[in-house]
């Protein structure tokens, strides 16, 4: 059982994390409607919300995933509470910071401040350098995290245990749990892209300081950005794969799953594969080096291989003619295994030279992107919520599943996502508030999509009460 | 929706289709009324099914990789002469396009664009401030290539537009507020 400390911390995340979701689904909604002309909305006031809403997405199932790992770590190693604590006190000032800098200082060059439009300031002057350090102010709190939890399992694992290294020869003595292995691969992975996050404000801050005067190379600082825009989406989900590894087998009622020397290997594969995948951001510059666009589609193509041979198939041969006790939670865990699956397919597609060609920039884009997250890793989060918000008590959950909350799961996500793929068959663009007279199915298909959406709202929302209401006493009930 | 772009989405769907089929399935598979009684206890030989799996989506990685990349965008029409070279320049919200090239500290040209149907064209894209994105729309409003506009680059594009009539030029990577305004056009005769 886990300290009531760290159980008051991951209530605080979880609370954190549920409102901000809400938000941020809310402006979601605002934007489809707006592009599906039921509202109006000022277009400053649309890019800003479109810049808040990427990136407090990626940043509450970010932290979600780390807190998820960072819960489930105590299992095995000694992680200390105030590395929680300090990437919580960060991630608040970070998020209060960018939402200032958009809200109150209209920043809205976009989650990911592809360089140099942020620099060509058409807000308030200090929301640009505010939006920047936000960022700054994320990535220390994060790397930190990171870092924290590494030097926890490093101190009980050695570098070759923590890799599942000993797995490639016949004998070995010492088991490393595929929860661990994954957490290293994933954490490893956060930690060069934070870095590159670091370098990256750095660079931006050198030409403000400079006075504009100091230049950079907008290709690079385009594969910057992307290298950590890319990976630490990705790296998202492979935080809740973990927590799968971990709590699938538990939660069914069946034995842990044991590492083996394709494990190992997948997953040692995966981490290589993943800090090479973003390249595939780059196809339509034509001026990148070919080598690295071919190193794009490669890396993006193979890394689905180990993800879908070993995660996939282990999923789906857990649960094939085998009894087993569903919960919520490991439905959970298998439907964001589909999600994650499905939006797999869309990127794969997406990552292909020759589609990308008509693809790049469309609504396919975000339909991919959206699929792994809101019905990959949201799902997955969300089964270790309802499973934690149990083992608070040391309860086992209760074998009830709500048909129509899973119901109303699908249609609203999947409907909703449906709309995205669909615009980008007919060639509608991302990050458009209005669609020009040619394109007009645009504002149909975001019509529909945000009828979808608040149906996946209600789903969410329903889902969470139980999941908030046992948050908010067990915060409550530590603080008294 | 034009053949490529419909083959995209029935691929998709045929792929969406068959992976919810198997979850279905699979999920069917475990509940109580299925296995209570019928003796039967997860899959057989689990390690040679994965190691079948493996093999076979290695291999149609491999096929799909073998096919697709000859086509990248970068060597189109890599062999034939240009009969137009078009000098293209984007900034906050609109093209500048020229059969001339600009002149470092000047406006950059702009002009009304004519291109032969049936012959390789030559853009050579970049940009005067942000990033910028260059997509060609068909006369039936679907998109059929691009590429970026860059700041300090130039991106060279070669197409062969078959059928006469009004292109449109579509900015695809977010620039501002009027991003979605950015646009231009030129015609194919």
């Amino acid at each position: 059982m886990a300290e009531l400390k760290h159980k008051r911390v991951l209530s605080l995340w979880i609370l954190t994390v549920f409102l901000l979701f809400v938000a941020s689904i809310i402006m979601g909604i605002l934007m489809r409607l707006t592009q599906g002309n039921a509202m109006k909305m000022d277009v400053s006031g649309f890019f800003e919300i479109m810049t808040v809403h990427g990136a407090t997405m990626i940043g509450i199932w970010f932290v979600a995933g780390m807190a998820s790992v960072h819960y489930l770590l105590h299992r095995y190693v000694r992680v200390t509470t105030w590395i929680n604590l300090f990437a919580m006190v960060f991630t608040v000032i970070g998020v209060v910071m960018l939402w200032c800098a958009a809200f109150i200082g209209k920043f809205h060059a976009g989650w990911t401040f592809l360089y140099p439009l942020p620099l060509f300031v058409a807000w308030k002057h200090w929301a640009t350098p505010v939006f920047l350090s936000a960022l700054g102010v994320l990535s220390v709190g994060w790397l930190v995290w990171s870092v924290g939890m590494l030097v926890a399992i490093f101190k009980k694992y050695t570098l070759q245990q923590a890799f599942g290294w000993q797995y490639f020869k016949k004998v070995h003595q010492v088991d490393t749990p595929p929860f661990i292995l994954i957490t290293v691969v994933t954490l490893i992975g956060i930690v060069a892209c934070l870095l590159t996050a670091l370098l990256l404000l750095g660079l931006f801050f050198s030409e403000i300081a400079s006075g504009n005067k100091l230049v950079h190379d907008a290709l690079l600082m385009k594969n910057l950005t992307y290298f950590f825009g890319h990976t630490v989406a990705n790296e998202i989900l492979y935080l809740c794969l973990a927590t799968l590894y971990e709590l699938l087998p538990e939660v069914s009622g069946r034995p842990k799953w044991k590492n083996s020397w394709y494990i190992a290997l997948a997953w040692n594969a995966t981490m290589i594969f993943i800090l090479f995948a973003f390249f595939h951001h780059m196809y339509m510059d034509f001026v990148q080096p070919e080598a690295m666009q071919v190193i794009g589609q490669l890396a993006s193509y193979f890394a689905s291989l180990p993800a879908v041979a070993v995660t996939l198939f282990s999923v789906l041969a857990f649960v094939f003619k085998n009894s087993i006790r569903w919960t919520t939670t490991n439905l959970l865990f298998f439907l964001g295994t589909m999600g994650w699956i499905i939006g797999g397919v869309g990127a794969v597609i997406d990552s292909t030279i020759s589609a990308n060609v008509f693809l790049h920039n469309s609504l396919w884009v975000p339909a991919h992107f959206h699929t792994y997250l809101a019905m990959g890793s949201v799902l997955m989060s969300l089964a270790f919520f309802n499973w934690v918000v149990f083992d608070f008590y040391n309860q086992s959950e209760p074998e009830k599943i709500s048909r129509l909350q899973i119901i109303l799961l699908l249609i609203g996500g999947f409907g909703f996502l449906l709309m995205f793929y669909l615009g980008g068959a007919y060639s509608i663009p991302r990050r458009f508030n209005v669609y020009p007279s040619q394109l007009s199915i645009g504002s149909a298909l975001a019509l529909a999509a945000a009828a979808f959406a608040v149906v996946y709202l209600i789903a969410i929302i329903l889902i969470n009460i139980r999941i908030v209401k046992r948050c908010i006493k067990i915060f409550s009930s530590a603080s008294s | 929706m034009n053949p490529q772009h419909l083959n995209i989405l029935i691929l998709f769907i045929v792929m969406l289709i068959i992976i919810v089929g198997v979850f279905v399935y699979v999920y069917r598979t475990s509940l109580p009324r299925n296995t209570e009684g019928s003796g039967q206890s997860g899959l057989s030989n689990p390690n040679q099914k994965r190691f079948l799996f493996f093999v076979i989506l290695a291999a149609v990685l491999v096929i799909l990789l073998t096919a697709t990349l000859p086509k990248t965008p970068y060597y189109y029409f890599a062999n034939e002469e240009p009969a137009k070279v078009v000098f293209v320049v984007a900034r906050q919200f609109s093209f500048a396009m020229s059969y001339q090239s600009g002149k470092p500290g000047t406006p950059p040209p702009n002009e009304a664009i004519e291109l032969p149907a049936g012959k390789t064209v030559e853009f050579r894209v970049t940009s005067n401030d942000v990033n910028h994105g260059f997509a060609i729309y068909d006369t039936q409003n679907q998109l059929i290539v691009q590429t970026q506009a860059m700041p300090g680059y130039v991106n060279r594009l070669r197409w062969k537009f078959e059928q006469p009539g009004h292109y449109s030029i579509r900015c695809l990577e977010f620039c501002g507020a009027a991003h979605a305004f950015m646009e231009s056009s030129f015609l194919v005769k």
